[in-house]
């Protein structure tokens, strides 16, 4: 007895068509929304002078970490900018920047819905699972159905991907925030409002910001593969050097984005601890 | 106090967002939008290309490096101009499924070669010859990205046809292929990779192709050909004409590619200097109106 395939990709790929034929305005003014982010991101980043932005980069890194880092960043970056990279560093810097943007746009308070329903939070887990364990090549062509070739699927990949750990930990950093607070919030008269923003989201920060901190992980770790759907970028310098066997290329696009995620940790890690 | 420096510069950043945002992109004129693939001598020409269409005809050039199936894609879709990197033989797939929204423009290149390789000094030259030396390669080729084309033709057509059963196709990808070759050569090892020409291996190392029986010809030599949008002749007719007038000789594209290959510039540069050094190359494909 022969049960007949179940045609669960041919149902999937008739969606996307669907999606295609039917919602393309909807895609376009996202796309231009994304275009503008990127737009923006991008001129600001490589508006001043490599050397300094560099600077300001550094002075970031020691304001809100330590001085080790302010050290690495200084060092790292001036290394990037002499191997070439800096260009591609920047725009890399703003893709993922964008991406980290709209995910915490939508994660942040899809998480605070999520802390404050449970059948929200039963709807939302299944697919935030989904989301992050498809294999992310999955998402490129649906991504260039809709979004094009360039930049912009490349970040609605990244977001998809990075997503997850946003409404996750903004959803656990509220329902820990402890029942005494809690309570102590209401009998003094909050509102929901204020015990919100008053209460449990200062409660909840630390949580928060580790989930922005892995979002921005995440997002670094989608930069090679959106490199394969022309999101150019330090993707692309590593996509030529492994495709063209140049070694050199590909190792030293690969550190800069390893310089880049260190500076992005140890900077968003730091916002974690501090100012509590 | 950090805290508000923070939510200070936030706000900076945002409203310089939305200027520099709302400020529409000025396009001077003629526009073409190129999607190469990261491959040594589709970077060279697209690059050339590139160099040709601003400097001697005044285009705003836009080139996006993609993977082969996005690129397809993409231009079947109408978003961008031209995929630059058609191998017709192993491309059949693509071509098929977006037949009305793709049309040729031309080879660019011809005499490639697909097929089975090794490095000279394995002493076998024919595919047929592949069955009882299978030890020697360690039981299977080595092949590039599971679906892609030459891989398909090797599984499906070349195996049966050549009746070979001790020998196993493994899929890896380009990169590994590779640099298994790399290792493989530099150890005077036994190797047999999937293959295709041109690709820079047969000039880093000292290669071959198998022969094929003559029965039993499963390869044949192809092109490369550049694909337009079905609207493209249209919408900019010029840009058209341009490509499809496009073409390189083996000595020319293998000239370009060396030069890039080893320059320190980027491949913008070298592609301009080569245009200034091979004047009656690129003249021939500016179309006169």
């Amino acid at each position: 007895m022969t049960i007949p395939k179940i045609p669960v990709g041919e149902m999937f790929e008739s969606l996307i068509n669907w999606f295609t034929d039917n919602l393309e305005m909807v895609f376009d003014s996202i796309g231009n929304t994304v275009t503008a982010i990127l737009a923006g991101l991008k001129f600001l980043l490589l508006l001043p002078h490599p050397l300094l932005m560099i600077v300001l980069l550094t002075a970031l890194a020691w304001w809100t970490a330590k001085r080790g880092v302010a050290i690495f960043t200084v060092l790292g970056m001036l290394l990037i900018y002499n191997m070439g990279y800096w260009t591609a560093t920047m725009e890399t810097l703003s893709l993922v920047l964008a991406s980290v943007l709209i995910a915490l746009f939508i994660g942040v308070p899809l998480g605070i819905w999520s802390a404050k329903s449970d059948v929200v939070e039963r709807i939302v887990r299944p697919v935030l699972d989904f989301m992050q364990t498809l294999p992310a090549f999955v998402y490129l062509i649906p991504a260039v159905l809709f979004f094009k070739l360039g930049e912009v699927p490349g970040v609605i990949a990244t977001l998809i991907f990075s997503l997850p750990p946003a409404v996750r930990l903004t959803s656990l950093g509220i329902r820990q925030v402890p029942s005494e607070i809690h309570e102590a919030a209401i009998s003094f008269g909050s509102n929901p409002r204020q015990l919100l923003f008053k209460a449990e989201l200062p409660v909840a920060l630390p949580t928060i910001m580790a989930g922005v901190n892995q979002t921005i992980m995440l997002a670094l770790s989608m930069v090679v593969i959106s490199g394969m759907i022309g999101a150019g970028g330090l993707g692309n310098e590593v996509l030529k050097g492994i495709t063209q066997l140049k070694i050199d290329i590909g190792f030293e696009a690969g550190i800069s984005i390893v310089i880049l995620a260190i500076f992005l940790d140890r900077v968003t890690q730091s916002l974690t601890h501090s100012d509590q | 106090m950090k805290k508000q420096l923070l939510i200070l510069a936030t706000g900076l950043g945002l409203g310089a967002l939305m200027l520099s945002g709302c400020n529409p992109q000025t396009v001077s004129g003629k526009t073409a939008e190129l999607v190469y693939v990261n491959w040594a001598e589709g970077v060279a020409y697209t690059h050339l290309a590139e160099a040709v269409l601003t400097e001697k005809m005044g285009y705003d050039v836009k080139l996006t490096a993609a993977d082969v199936a996005p690129g397809y894609t993409a231009v079947a879709q109408g978003s961008h101009d031209a995929f630059m990197e058609c191998w017709r033989e192993l491309h059949q797939d693509y071509l098929d499924r977006y037949s009305d929204d793709l049309v040729s423009l031309g080879t660019i290149y011809e005499g490639t070669e697909t097929g089975l390789a090794v490095p000279a000094y394995v002493t076998i030259d024919k595919i047929s010859e592949l069955e009882e030396n299978a030890d020697k390669f360690g039981g299977h080729i080595t092949g590039i990205d599971a679906g892609a084309g030459v891989m398909k033709k090797t599984e499906d057509e070349l195996i049966p046809a050549y009746g070979l059963k001790s020998i196993k196709l493994m899929a890896s990808s380009g990169p590994a292929m590779t640099a298994a070759l790399a290792d493989a050569v530099k150890n005077k090892e036994w190797i047999v990779v999937t293959a295709w020409k041109p690709h820079w291996m047969f000039g880093r190392w000292d290669m071959k192709f198998l022969e094929q029986d003559d029965d039993q010809v499963i390869w044949g030599k192809g092109n490369i050909e550049l694909i337009g949008r079905a609207d493209l002749e249209e919408d900019k007719p010029e840009l058209a004409q341009f490509l499809k007038n496009m073409y390189l000789t083996d000595a020319e594209l293998s000239d370009l590619m060396v030069k890039v290959n080893d320059s320190d510039e980027d491949v913008s540069t070298v592609a301009k200097k080569w245009m200034q050094e091979n004047e009656e190359v690129i003249s021939d494909w500016i179309p006169q109106s």
